[in-house]
């Protein structure tokens, strides 16, 4: 089971259906969480990249697996007490977008550390909850202002953003609080590439998984562009999608480009031994 | 061995305007920073961005980012196998 859901879902089908965790003071944390994130001057201050130091990086390059180890569940506790994300569907979004208010649209400081990209084309990151009444007072992390929506506004834009190919993640800000629906791809977002890339899981799988219906699939490919998770590929062999489950994080970005419908989703806890891989 | 890249801020000075290096580099392997850090409260003024290698981990020592750079800012120096 989702230990967040284990926790925080109160009754609710998901941790992140529970209204309660969406309305506690964003900016508690803020502080403490800078602090221990050492973002001063570090051009990897965004997400959870500012966390994997040279330190981090000289170690995981002599493979000393001890030293990352340690270091790895070090960066994770504070992670997950302060800002981590989980790959949420569509349709989970969708819903979430209807459990809370103000909602504002804002420039993706991931996309703009990794690619430059400007303000006007990088208006991908939502920020919601009581929080964003404050958002003056960020004018960094707020490069460009903020717009502010009506939930179907949000759910517009959203949908085409996943049609874009970015997948949506919900971030906490000092957990459980939840204060941002990102819409991520590898390799500019930081929290991807840092669980991608080092497992340090900044970023939890999702509640679902993806599956092919070998009979419905007839090997067009053009789902395999989708994955920002290195979970699908394409069988020259069967000339079939394949996913690899163990990898899947349950985005479904998949699903949506199927022309056969031969993706579908299922619960993570209907298979036995995906239900604790996250 | 992990490569080495250094980027003049001299002669980088408008990187948010430029960019052409984060572009070009296959590997996604630098990023863009400040010199005064996040500075919350406050804008940062577009000089005050700089260039660094963030994920020298992935990075290939193809040098793509130094032959794109209008200004022979950047070098990337490695000093493990044959690339140097
Ligand atoms: S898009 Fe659908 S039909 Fe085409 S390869 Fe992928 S799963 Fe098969
Ligand atoms: S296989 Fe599909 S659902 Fe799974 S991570 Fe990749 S795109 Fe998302
Ligand atoms: S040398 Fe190549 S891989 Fe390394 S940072 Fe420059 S462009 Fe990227
Ligand atoms: S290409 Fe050169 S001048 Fe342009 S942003 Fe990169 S380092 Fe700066």
């Amino acid at each position: 089971m989702c230990v967040w859901c284990e926790k925080y879902a109160d009754g609710y089908q998901r941790w992140y259906f529970n209204p309660a965790n969406y309305a506690r003071k964003l900016y508690k944390v803020r502080k403490e969480e800078a602090e221990a994130t050492g973002a001063e001057g570090s051009p990897m201050a965004a997400g959870g990249m500012a966390l994997l130091t040279d330190e981090f990086l000289q170690a995981w390059d002599r493979k000393d697996y001890a030293t990352v180890d340690k270091m790895k569940q070090d960066i994770e506790k504070l992670s997950w007490a302060a800002h981590f994300g989980q790959v949420v569907t569509l349709e989970d979004t969708l819903k979430v977008i209807d459990l809370l208010y103000p909602i504002a649209i804002m420039t993706c400081v991931c996309r703009r550390s990794m690619l430059g990209l400007p303000d006007e084309e990088n208006f991908t990151c939502i920020g919601m909850g009581p929080g964003m009444y404050k958002w003056e007072r960020w004018p960094n992390t707020y490069r460009g202002g903020v717009q502010f929506l009506t939930p179907e506004e949000t759910k517009d834009i959203v949908t085409r953003l996943n049609k874009r190919g970015l997948v949506q993640t919900l971030f906490t800000f000092g957990t459980p609080y939840i204060g941002g629906i990102c819409n991520c791809d590898y390799p500019d977002c930081a929290a991807i590439r840092t669980t991608l890339d080092f497992g340090v899981r900044t970023l939890w799988k999702g509640h679902h998984v993806a599956q092919v219906d070998r009979d419905l699939c007839n090997g067009c490919a053009s789902c395999v562009h989708r994955c920002q998770f290195k979970a699908l590929s394409f069988s020259p062999s069967q000339q079939k999608a394949y996913i690899d489950q163990f990898q899947c994080f349950g985005c479904g970005l998949c699903v949506t480009e199927c022309p056969q419908d031969a993706i579908t989703l299922v619960e993570r806890a209907s298979l036995p031994a995906l239900a604790d891989v996250w | 061995m992990l490569p080495k890249i250094t980027v003049d801020d001299n002669k980088c000075n408008d990187p948010l305007s430029c960019r052409k290096c984060l572009l070009a580099c296959p590997m996604h392997a630098l990023g863009l920073g400040t010199k005064v850090g996040p500075k919350k409260f406050q804008e940062i003024p577009p000089e005050q961005f700089r260039v660094a290698g963030v994920r020298l981990e992935r990075c290939t020592v193809c040098r793509d980012c130094v032959r794109v750079c209008p200004s022979g800012a950047i070098q990337v120096v490695y000093d493990g196998g044959a690339g140097k």
